[in-house]
């Protein structure tokens, strides 16, 4: 039988498509819908997820491509992530208000629980044997394995940027440190993208030809070798530029916010005469 | 103290001036923990560096002046280019650097000291007895013969069995340790020794550009150091992590090394990028342009250097999928580095600019680093790179950048700072005469190895045949060296004559705007009694011009 065209690959999974009503429906209850900016960053999050989960993308990393696999999860972990968190609202409708400052008080307070998950959520599903199983049943429409896989990477992704981007600019991390936060965790992600790039063919057994359940195809003709480098490079070389760039928004909110301006160091042993 | 220890000779008043003959003898030096004096040693370290890097370098261009000569066997040469690299790049480039760092840092935040002396005095020694380590190779039965960066299977005992490449490592694995000590030293002084009223919004760019310079050095730095281990144990121990022939990799030293070195050439340029942010503004009277994007620029240079290291590799066989990102990432990194032209462009611009010696070396860096930049973001372009690797265009662009980037910028900072460490003024007409004789001797040494290396001359090989225009060129190119070389004989005939005989500066004979320009020249063993509030980046010129001072004007120069 003839594929359809790349094109037209939109697959749907039932847990995945209960998972965005649900997440539809308390986006609803928090916000009420009311104010524009949030309902823009939360479809925009909503737009993406279908991308990486429902889209040719999703198909193509399903069957033929580690790269466009790997595409999806950086859409997952730092766009449609840091978009959700976007998307709350800095007041929410009761009875969600309480929960969410309290959670946004703990992550404030112990911000590296926010790093871990992120990076461990992102290094966890690319332990070959993790990674390979990960596949097992993907394609099924009542297979429950997309939405976890999906739905961690989501969490984490939310998680993680919830210090920076959180909805109480008061819990926000200081904008330094968050460049620190934000660079250890380019570096952790250098890594893994380092060692996806060099390792060996054999290292991830899904995108070989005879166990992808689409054997032997390959539509764009892209060896397998190129395949995973460009899987590597991605989380390597892109995803740093996501995190530089956050980097530089920080620092662009230090310098435009003035409470930052009267921070001082400890005293000096100096005996300091003010004229 | 008990009467067992040591009597060590402490200052009692002045610290002395930049001459080593004290009163109370060198003893009082080699033991000093003050961070002045440990600056000035950084500093002096560095000339006689310089002198002999520079001298190997001369042997090095007598050799090529013409084509088919044997002045040198190839042995020797490869000891004299790969000494003459790791010298300027380890300990006359870093020390310098660090020179101005250790002595200025303190005097610029409004600290007596730095927050760890002893620390910082170990720093320097470390450095200084990891130089002497690399030069204790020639007696020791030859000296590296790798290249600076010292490539895999070349620093293997099978093609390099002399100590050479043994002592390289010793003394770049000392001299590490004490510039990771040393950015330790600076991080915690900067964050926790400043003037009380001094926030990271009103630091002076130099003190910022350390500070980003130091994390770049605590991050970088192991790489190399652990590099270095890996080879030891390879030649000491027969591991095997960079011979391919049992299972190791060469490319791994290349990764290990471009990890660590990549983000060297930024250690070396973010701390004069600093000098230079402190030069251009006290010379044009005129505050800083876009004293915000300075240091973002900074940070985005760091964070950036650490993304781009594979671009030395491109023609190690890397694939075009991994060349192709990393292409892209490397032209990405002439960005940040360009804003910063135009942070000094436009801090000159409309400036009552006052043309010394300090100053026309920070506007000749502009012209000269720019040819640096621009040759260097054309390897970022594969095809280029593949043409022009390891030919004599690298040799033009690496030295655009160290000298007339890295360099020019000390050479800047020198005129410009040495009235305050030395408390003598420098003669400005011979000073002009070096101006000239250097810019000229440079750009005559490097400028025709573009042309070179286009024509395809191989770099680190002793000699080569009479192909068509090799000769003169190569001859033009010694001729600039030598120039050069007489350049910085006059420079060292200026210090000399300048510590001696030069007319007394006063404390602040540039009219700046920084804490270290309150004290006296030379500072007090004790910098400060007291220092004024900080209320702006131009704190000592608010307190000279109350009525025009910045912070009055926050909508006009921010606060």
């Amino acid at each position: 039988m003839e594929m359809k065209p790349i094109i037209y690959q939109w697959h749907f999974n039932l847990f995945v498509v209960l998972f965005l009503a649900g997440l539809i429906l308390l986006y609803y209850r928090i916000s009420g819908f009311k104010r524009t900016n949030n309902n823009l960053c939360f479809t925009l999050a909503i737009l993406l997820f279908l991308l990486a989960e429902c889209s040719p993308l999703h198909f193509l990393g399903m069957h033929y491509y580690f790269f466009a696999h790997m595409i999806s999860h950086i859409v997952l972990l730092l766009m449609c992530g840091p978009l959700l968190v976007l998307s709350i609202p800095d007041k929410c409708l009761d009875p969600f208000e309480n929960g969410i400052s309290a959670f946004s008080k703990i992550l404030s307070k112990y911000s590296w629980i926010a790093w871990l998950t992120g990076v461990l959520v992102m290094w966890f599903w690319h332990i070959p044997a993790i990674f390979d199983a990960s596949f097992v049943a993907m394609n099924k429409v009542t297979s429950i394995v997309p939405l976890i896989h999906a739905g961690s990477m989501l969490f984490a992704g939310a998680v993680f940027s919830w210090p920076i981007l959180g909805p109480d600019k008061k819990l926000h991390v200081h904008p330094l440190a968050g460049i620190v936060y934000l660079f250890t965790a380019c570096v952790s992600c250098s890594l893994l993208g380092l060692l996806i790039t060099f390792a060996p063919l054999t290292t991830y057994h899904h995108y070989d030809n005879g166990l992808s359940g689409m054997a032997g195809s390959n539509p764009w003709n892209i060896s397998q070798i190129t395949d995973q480098q460009a899987a590597g490079l991605i989380m390597w070389v892109p995803c740093c530029f996501v995190y530089l760039t956050g980097c530089i928004y920080l620092l662009q909110r230090w310098f435009a916010n003035t409470s930052y301006s009267n921070e001082k160091s400890i005293d000096l042993k100096t005996t300091v005469h003010h004229e | 103290m008990e009467e067992n220890y040591l009597q060590v000779p402490e200052p009692e008043q002045a610290l002395p001036d930049l001459s080593i003959s004290s009163s109370q003898g060198v003893l009082q030096w080699i033991s000093s923990v003050d961070h002045k004096q440990i600056g000035i040693m950084y500093l002096w370290l560095s000339v006689l560096f310089l002198v002999i890097g520079g001298l190997e370098v001369l042997v090095v261009r007598l050799q090529l002046a013409v084509p088919n000569n044997h002045l040198l066997s190839p042995e020797a040469y490869n000891q004299l280019f790969t000494m003459h690299g790791t010298t300027m790049i380890f300990f006359v480039l870093t020390p310098a650097i660090f020179g101005f760092a250790t002595y200025l840092l303190p005097l610029m935040i409004g600290a007596n000291d730095m927050a760890f002396p002893r620390l910082n005095a170990f720093s320097f020694w470390a450095t200084f007895f990891g130089g002497i380590l690399l030069y204790f190779s020639f007696l020791a039965g030859g000296a590296p013969d790798a290249g600076w960066f010292n490539y895999a299977p070349l620093n293997q005992y099978n093609y390099s069995s002399s100590p050479g490449i043994d002592y390289y490592c010793f003394g770049l694995l000392l001299s590490g340790i004490g510039t990771v000590s040393a950015s330790v030293n600076f991080v915690v002084t900067i964050l926790k020794f400043r003037i009380g009223s001094m926030s990271l919004k009103q630091m002076p760019l130099f003190v910022w550009m350390i500070l980003i310079n130091s994390f770049l050095v605590l991050a970088a730095f192991p790489s190399l150091n652990a590099a270095l281990i890996m080879l030891l144990l390879d030649r000491q121990l027969h591991a095997h992590f960079f011979s391919s022939a049992s299972g190791g990799s060469a490319i791994l030293w290349q990764h290990l090394f471009w990890l660590f070195g990549h983000p060297e050439v930024y250690i070396l340029i973010l701390p004069i990028f600093g000098i230079f942010s402190e030069v251009f503004p006290v010379y044009s009277r005129k505050p800083i342009f876009g004293y915000a994007f300075v240091i973002g620029s900074g940070v985005a240079i760091a964070l950036l250097a650490f993304g781009v290291w594979v671009h030395h590799m491109f023609a190690t066989g890397l694939g075009n999928t991994v060349n192709n990102f990393f292409a892209a990432s490397s032209l990405l990194i002439g960005v940040p580095t360009g804003v910063k032209i135009f942070n000094w462009l436009a801090t000159m611009y409309g400036g009552a600019i006052r043309f010394k010696v300090s100053m026309l070396f920070a506007i000749a860096f502009l012209v000269e680093f720019t040819i640096g930049g621009l040759s260097g973001v054309s390897f970022a372009i594969v095809p280029i790179d593949w043409q022009l690797t390891d030919t004599y265009y690298v040799v033009a662009h690496l030295h655009y950048v160290f000298i007339g980037g890295s360099l020019f910028g000390l050479f800047s900072g020198l005129f410009y700072w040495f009235p305050k460490i030395s408390g003598k003024m420098l003669d400005e007409q011979l000073s002009r005469w070096f101006f000239w004789l250097f810019v000229a001797g440079f750009n005559l040494t490097f400028l025709v190895q573009h042309a070179l290396g286009a024509m395809g001359m191989p770099r680190r090989v002793y000699t080569y045949p009479n192909l068509p225009g090799w000769a003169i060129l190569n001859l033009i190119s010694t001729v600039g060296g030598f120039l050069m070389a007489i350049a910085v004989g006059l420079l060292i005939y200026i210090i000399v004559k300048g510590i001696r005989s030069g007319d007394k500066a006063a404390a602040d004979p540039w009219d700046a705007n920084t804490l270290e320009w309150m004290t006296s020249s030379p500072p007090e063993l004790k910098n400060f009694d007291r220092v004024m509030p900080v209320k702006s980046t131009r704190p000592y010129r608010d307190y000279k011009r109350p009525e025009d001072a910045d912070w009055k004007k926050p909508n006009k120069y921010g606060k």
